[in-house]
This record gives structure tokens, C-alpha cells and sequence, in this order.
């Protein structure tokens, strides 16, 4: 099946196209940054200060943490049943088929496509690598050890979520749930340091054997002994929890699958709370955009993570305030050498940048989330331009809340000079991105008739189309930061390039496949 | 069916089946009867080889005992009885949220009830879930398959998937795509088919097996054109004579009236009237069809 899409790939040209303008694109990008900031003192700059701040014991455990996350979100989550889609409720689960043969399957799938992805940003981002001093060899090995580090976490997440089924069909008695506890100290156990210091078979847990080749592979904390027995015992881990967990796969998940399908839409217990009820009749607004607007807020609100989201934006930013207000002793910021500031500043733009950029996959995911029903919005009679401002003015929002507490942690740890003038930047990239994502989103329809799924040259594009963009804005500010014309260049700019997008969405909405 | 199945068969697909069968064609012509006879005379030869006898499904074919289902506080089916004997189509019928997709989908092992037993073809659907499943064939309410692969694609698959031999699985093809006039899209993309022609799809992918089945179909002449559905009827109608079972929901009267033989009405997640059409109109006093007998039975006809 992958194998298909390819092939469709290949014979798609508008695909092809897309797929090799992106990685084109990143290169291209890359290469530009590289040129215009050398990473390699910034990444010595880490080095040191990491090695200052952090201690081998904590490498492991945080590591630890790591599969920990993973086994408690495996716990509460599908587990094998997360592969299964419902083509496979109509074709597969009524067919003769093992479920560890289904579950293999797509894993290896997933497995293979991801390799595939990863080549291709690798060689994308070549140029940032090599200008950072950053040898080759040690940044692959890194970078799949990573993936098999995380592999392994969600191999032992879906172990975790077999026991959680077997235990709910013996029992309903919510002391149950105490597994988790029991599970989690299975997982920090053995990465106390009196354990990982002493000994090799402590490597025989895939953490402690990530940490040890991290610590080797950076030269951070190391003890010099080179990664090779950490990588050993890591496709060991990987092995053996893959097979037990394929073994574990039993017809259960398919009723696991069922249930979730049919819960799918409905929001979670929690969420359930804080909902109220929405009345469309008592609006006090009377134009389509609004109306648009409160449907989207509320049908996202009953999503169950959503609510989460909100719950962050609200604690990260009484956090971020408290931070900078009280600047608490033991939590200092980072200091940067004076030597440094002017890299620093740079890396500083292209950290607001990036984080930007992950905050406003919101916008991109507003046209996707409409699933099917965005043909039911197209035929209702309200005009292109309200639905996409609708959306917009929306994705705005959020993406403007979740930026805040992100800045403001940049802003207080990573203290360069001038940082309160360069977090200013962040709105007009706010402005920017959102309305790349809602153009974007808004060419899912036209390039796929599933707008449900979000084609990956879409996806891919995002990033990059963000992050050229904002590098001209970056540059543009750089060079006229000392003339008044700053004042209206920077507003033109921001307009058009918002302007420009909306009108692309519009474009988008009137020529649905 | 076999030869004149062949006969049947385009030029390209003979080919085809020339090489899977690995009969040469040694010249860059040959003659088309030439072939058709070869080939048969092949698929003859490799079929005595496998020596597999006529499967035959024991009596019940299905054969649910006591099943209930329920999810969270709906109880979606209650204490449901129901036997499906070979050559017998029975038609579940009952109101939206009846539990008929429900019954469906527990028989066919996607989900598993929470009491009661279910057995298929004289497998249990949780013991033996793997044997019972390689007789069934199962149409969803929602019909929908893998969308990147073509049409060709998805009826090898399923030929692989139930071990039908490629041989077999290519001259049933053919003839299944001309009883749904499906052969247009053979090589189409499945995310691009329309609601029916998917539908059609679903059904090839199920007939190139081999019968006997056990089929549970949930409403599947819904979405199919007139000719697609008189088609699915017809056949229904031989696999019936053939020895299959067959569970047909549907809401759409008139169509289960000629086709069933023997009626189970659901209303709210219970059995409330079954059997022949005319021992549900026997036992009724006022209904004079089927629509009637439905109409009383759940809820009373409206004046
Ligand atoms: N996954 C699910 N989660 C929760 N409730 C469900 C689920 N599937 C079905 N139900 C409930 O079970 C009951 C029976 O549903 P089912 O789909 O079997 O009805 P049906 O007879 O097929 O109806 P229709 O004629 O509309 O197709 C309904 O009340 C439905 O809401
Ligand atoms: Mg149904």
C-alpha cells in the first residue's frame, strides 16, 4: 500500500512537483541560514552550559521520564488499535487475519515510511549541519537511536495498554488504575543512578542504553567508552518489544478500535463540564461569519484535547508572568557571554520563529478538522471569504494564546540584548503564519477528495513556506531597523503577504475537487 | 462456470492468466480458442492437484444464542436469538437504532458481545474467530475501503487474504466484474470510485472467493443503481441455491420482501416478530404485507 502511494505520487506531477519544490525549499532555506548565522559556537555554548547544569544521573532519568510519558500515555490510549482505520473495520478485522499479522504490517508501514522522511530532512538541513561543526556520522547516529529510543517507548505503551485491557475485562473497581503507579515505578526503577553507574546489564533498559549513547555520542558527561555497546542493547530493546508486544495483539483490540471509533467525535469526560450548551438561535451577531466562528470554538472545545490546550495557555502564562516578575533565584535564566551576542541574537530570532511556527499548526488543522462537512459548509450559502476570515480570525486567536506562554519562556531564559524589541516581531509572524496555515488547509479539498487526511506536500510546505517567510520579514526589519521606513514597509509587507494568502484560500474554496 | 468464465475473458486478462498458469505462448499471435482451451484444460489439471472436496456449511450456519450487546448504558442488543440455516436468506429488519448493524458486527467477530454465544459455519466467532471468519463476507453500513489502491488491487488482495489461488482468483474476477459492470474501472483508484461503483467493489472482493459463504450484508442494495441491484439480487439468489447463508439487513421493504425467506424484526435492541412472510401475516390480524406486519410490530401503523 505504501508502495501505492508512491506510485501515485510519482504519476501525480502537481505531487511530485510539491514534494521536490519542498525539499528544495528547506535546502535552499538552509543553506541561507547557515550563511547568515554559524551554529557552531552556539552549539559549543549549549555543550558547556549543559554540561554545567546537568549531572550523568539526571541524563538517565530524564530519559527514564521519557519511556515513562510514553507508558502512561499507552496506558490511556489505544494501544495496537491506534493502527487500525476504519477501512480495515470493513475489509480486515472480518477477514482471516491474525491481528499480530495486521499489527505488523502497518507498523513496519509506518516504520519504513518514516526512514524515508528522515533521509529526506537530513539531507535537507545538510547545510545547518555543516556549518555547525557537527560531524555527520555522530548526528545520523543520534538521530536514529532517537527513533528507536521512541520506537521502543511505543512499543512498551502498547504493552502498557494490553494490561490495562486485560485488567478492565476482570474488573471495573477504579483501584485498577494502580497499575499505572506500579508501571511507572517499573520504568524510573532502573534509572536511579546507583543502578546505571555500576553496571552494563542496566543497559538491558532501553533509557538508560538511549542515555548512554546520547552521553557517548555528544561527548557530554561521557565516559568514553564509544556508543556501540548502548547500541547493542537498544535494537535489543527494540527487537524484543516489538515482538512481545506483536504477540500481545489479540482480537481485543479490535473491540478497543470499535469503541473508540464510535466515541471518536465525543468529547471527553472533562470537557463535558466545561462545555454549557450553545444556543445558535440566541446570537446577538446576525452575519455567517460569526455563526462559523462559535461552531468551530465549540465543536473544537468538545475535542478532548482542546480543552487541555486552554488549560495550558492559562497556567503557562500565569507561570510565564510569575517568572517574570519574581524571577525566582533557583530558576536563573541563562547567561550568555558577551562574546556571543551577536550569534546569540540570530538564534534567538530562529527560536521565536520555530515556535511560532508549532503553534500555528492550529490554523493549518482548522480546514482539515471540518472533515467531510466542509463540503456542507461550501454548499451552504455563505460566501468564500466569510468562511475563510471566520476561520481565520479564529486560528488567530489561538495560535496568538498558545504563543504566549512559549515566548515568555524564551523571553526569560533566553535573555539576548534587546529581547523585548525582537518579541515584537512575534506578532506580525502570528499574523503571517496563521493565514499561511488557513490558505493551506484550504487546499486540502482541492488536492485530495478525503479532506479528512492532510496530504503530506501540504504539511511538508507549511514549515517551509513559514519559515521563508519569516526570514524575510527577519531580514527585512535587520536591514532597515535604523530608517523610518520601517514604519510602513513592515505593516505593507505583513498586509500583503496575510492579504495574499486569505485571497489564495478564497482561490482554494472556489475550485474544490 | 469455469470455461465459460474463460471464454469470457478480454485478451489482456488471458494473458494475464497465462502467466500465472505459466502456459507458454510461444508465438508473438496465437489463437484466442486455442488459449481459452489451453488454459481451462490447465486450471483443470491444477485443480485435481489440490484436491480440496466442495466445502459445505453444517446446519446452522449461523447460529447466535443469547447474544446481548451493549455499549456504556445502551443496551444495543438484548438476549438475541437467531439461527441462519445453508440456502436460506434471512432478512433483519427493523427501525434506525434497532441493533441491526450491532447484531452484524459481533457476528462477523469486529466486536464481541457481552454475553451469549455466536458461532459461524460451527466455529465460535471468539474460539475459533480465524475459520469462522474465512467464511464470511461482510458488507459495512458505511461502506469504505483502502482509497490508494486501484480496483485490481484490492481483488487480488482479497484473493490473498483467503487464500483463493491466483488462477481462480482472476477468471472469478473477470466474470464478477461483468455481472456488476464493473471492468471500466479496473483501474481506477478506490478514493475516486462513487458510493456505488465502491460498493460494487466490495461485493467482487467478496465473491471471488469461493462459495459457499456465510455473508451478513447491512443494507446493501442501498446506493446501488437498478441494474447493480437486480444483479446482487439475482446472485444472492444462486449462492442461495448453491448452499450459502445469508443475513441480509435492510430497510428498504419491498426489495426484502422478494428476497428473504424468513424475517427477523428488531425493535429496540429485541426480537419482536419473525419468520416467513406469511406466518408474520397469520399472526397479525390487521397487516396485509410486510410493511404493515413491520409498522405494527414496532410502534402500530399509523392511522
Ligand atoms: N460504537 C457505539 N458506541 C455507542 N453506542 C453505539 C455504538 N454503536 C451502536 N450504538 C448504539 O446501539 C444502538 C443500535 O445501533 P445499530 O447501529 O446496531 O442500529 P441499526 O439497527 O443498525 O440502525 P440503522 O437502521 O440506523 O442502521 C443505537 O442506539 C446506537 O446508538
Ligand atoms: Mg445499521
Amino acid at each position: 500500500m505504501l508502495w501505492n502511494q508512491f506510485k501515485r505520487t510519482i504519476r501525480t506531477p502537481s505531487m511530485l512537483m510539491f514534494y521536490g519544490i519542498t525539499i528544495i525549499g528547506v535546502y535552499f532555506v538552509s543553506v541561507i541560514i547557515s550563511t547568515v548565522l554559524s551554529f557552531g559556537p552556539v552549539v559549543f555554548l549549549l555543550g558547556v552550559l549543559v554540561e554545567d547544569v546537568l549531572d550523568r544521573g539526571t541524563v538517565f532519568t530524564a530519559m527514564g521520564v521519557l519511556t515513562l510519558s510514553s507508558i502512561v500515555g499507552g496506558y490511556f490510549g489505544l494501544g495496537p488499535a491506534a493502527v487500525l482505520t476504519e477501512n480495515d473495520e470493513s475489509i480486515i478485522l472480518g477477514a482471516p487475519i491474525k491481528p499480530y499479522q495486521l499489527f505488523m504490517s502497518r507498523y513496519v508501514r509506518r516504520l519504513v515510511r518514516k526512514i524515508v522522511f528522515i533521509f529526506a530532512g537530513l539531507v535537507a538541513i545538510f547545510p545547518i549541519v555543516s556549518s555547525a561543526n557537527i560531524l555527520f556520522m555522530p548526528l545520523f547516529t543520534l538521530l536514529i537511536t532517537t527513533i528507536i529510543f521512541f520506537e521502543v517507548n511505543y512499543f512498551l505503551g502498547g504493552i502498557a495498554s494490553y494490561f490495562k485491557v486485560k485488567l478492565q475485562q476482570r474488573t471495573n473497581n477504579p483501584i485498577r488504575h494502580l497499575l499505572v503507579v506500579l508501571l511507572v515505578v517499573l520504568a524510573l526503577l532502573p534509572t536511579i543512578p546507583s543502578v546505571t553507574s555500576s553496571s552494563v546489564e542496566s543497559m538491558l533498559v532501553p533509557s538508560n542504553a538511549f542515555a548512554y549513547i546520547v552521553t557517548e555520542v555528544t561527548g557530554i558527561l561521557s565516559w568514553g567508552y564509544g556508543p556501540l555497546v548502548g547500541l547493542q542493547f537498544l535494537a535489543l530493546g527494540f527487537l524484543i518489544s516489538f515482538l512481545f508486544l506483536s504477540a500481545l495483539c489479540d482480537f481485543d483490540y479490535y473491540e478497543v478500535f470499535a469503541t473508540a471509533a464510535g466515541r471518536e467525535k465525543v468529547e471527553g469526560r472533562f470537557s463535558k463540564i466545561v462545555r454549557g450548551q450553545v444556543d445558535f438561535t440566541e446570537t446577538r451577531f446576525s452575519d455567517p461569519m460569526s455563526w462559523i466562528m462559535l461552531k468551530d470554538f465549540w465543536s473544537r472545545m468538545r475535542s478532548p484535547l482542546q480543552i487541555w490546550k486552554y488549560v495550558y495557555v492559562v497556567f503557562g502564562t500565569i507561570f510565564v508572568v510569575y517568572l517574570n516578575l519574581v524571577r525566582p533565584a533557583n530558576l536563573a535564566p541563562m547567561q550568555i557571554p558577551p562574546e556571543l551576542s551577536s550569534t546569540a541574537i540570530p538564534a534567538f530570532l530562529l527560536i521565536v520563529l520555530l515556535m511560532i511556527q508549532l503553534s500555528s499548526v492550529t490554523s493549518l488543522l482548522s480546514f482539515v478538522d471540518e472533515q467531510d462537512n466542509i463540503y456542507l459548509l461550501k454548499a451552504s450559502p455563505f460566501k468564500p471569504i466569510d468562511i475563510i476570515l471566520a476561520k481565520y480570525m479564529l486560528s488567530l486567536m489561538e495560535v496568538g494564546l498558545s504563543s504566549i506562554p512559549i515566548l515568555g519562556f524564551i523571553a526569560y531564559f533566553f535573555r539576548v540584548q534587546g529581547f523585548g524589541a525582537l518579541l515584537t516581531l512575534a506578532a506580525p509572524l502570528v499574523l503571517i503564519f496563521t493565514a499561511s496555515g488557513i490558505a493551506i488547509g484550504a487546499f486540502v479539498p482541492v488536492f485530495t477528495n478525503d479532506p479528512r487526511i492532510l496530504p503530506v506536500p501540504l504539511a511538508f510546505s507549511f514549515p517551509v513556506v513559514n519559515l521563508t517567510l519569516g526570514a524575510v520579514l527577519i531580514a527585512l526589519v535587520a536591514a532597515l531597523a535604523h530608517e523610518l521606513l520601517i514604519l510602513v514597509a513592515l505593516p505593507f509587507y505583513v498586509l500583503a503577504i496575510v492579504f495574499l494568502f486569505l485571497e489564495a484560500g478564497v482561490h482554494a474554496m472556489n475550485s474544490f475537487r | 462456470m469455469e470455461l465459460s468464465a474463460i471464454q469470457k475473458m478480454t485478451d489482456d486478462e488471458l494473458v494475464r492468466l497465462a502467466r500465472v498458469l505459466k502456459v507458454p505462448i510461444a508465438s508473438r499471435t496465437v489463437k484466442r480458442s486455442w488459449l481459452v482451451e489451453e488454459l481451462s484444460n490447465t486450471m483443470e489439471e491444477r485443480k485435481e492437484k489440490r484436491a480440496d472436496k466442495p466445502k459445505k456449511l453444517p446446519n446452522p450456519a449461523v447460529d447466535i444464542k443469547g447474544m446481548s450487546k451493549r455499549f456504556g448504558k445502551t443496551l444495543a442488543v438484548d438476549k438475541l436469538d437467531l439461527k441462519v440455516s445453508p440456502g436460506e436468506i434471512v432478512g433483519l429488519v427493523g427501525p434506525n437504532g434497532a441493533g441491526k448493524t450491532t447484531t452484524l458486527r459481533v457476528m462477523t467477530g469486529i466486536i464481541k458481545p457481552n454475553g451469549g454465544e455466536v458461532s459461524v459455519g460451527g466455529h465460535d466467532i471468539q474460539k475459533s474467530p480465524i475459520q469462522a471468519k474465512d467464511l464470511i463476507g461482510y458488507i459495512p453500513e458505511k461502506p469504505t475501503c483502502y482509497p490508494s489502491l486501484t480496483v485490481r488491487e484490492y481483488l487480488m488482495f482479497m484473493g490473498r487474504i483467503y487464500d483463493v489461488p491466483n488462477e481462480e482468483t482472476l477468471v472469478r474476477m473477470s466474470h464478477y466484474l461483468d455481472m456488476f459492470q464493473l471492468r471500466v474501472h479496473l483501474d481506477d483508484y478506490i478514493g475516486t470510485l462513487s458510493k456505488g461503483n465502491l460498493q460494487r467493489t466490495l461485493l467482487v472482493g467478496i465473491f471471488v472467493r469461493e462459495p459457499p459463504f456465510v455473508l451478513a450484508f447491512d443494507e446493501p442494495i442501498y446506493g446501488l443503481d437498478p441494474r447493480g441491484a437486480w444483479s446482487l439480487k439475482a446472485h444472492l439468489h444462486d449462492l442461495k441455491k448453491e448452499g450459502s447463508a445469508i443475513l441480509v439487513s435492510t430497510h428498504i421493504l419491498e426489495v426484502a420482501e422478494r428476497l428473504c425467506d424468513r424475517f427477523v424484526i428488531m425493535n429496540d435492541a429485541k426480537v419482536v416478530g419473525r419468520g416467513t412472510l406469511k406466518e408474520l401475516l397469520n399472526e397479525s390480524t390487521r397487516a396485509t404485507n410486510l410493511e404493515e406486519v413491520f409498522l405494527e410490530l414496532t410502534g402500530g401503523i399509523p392511522e
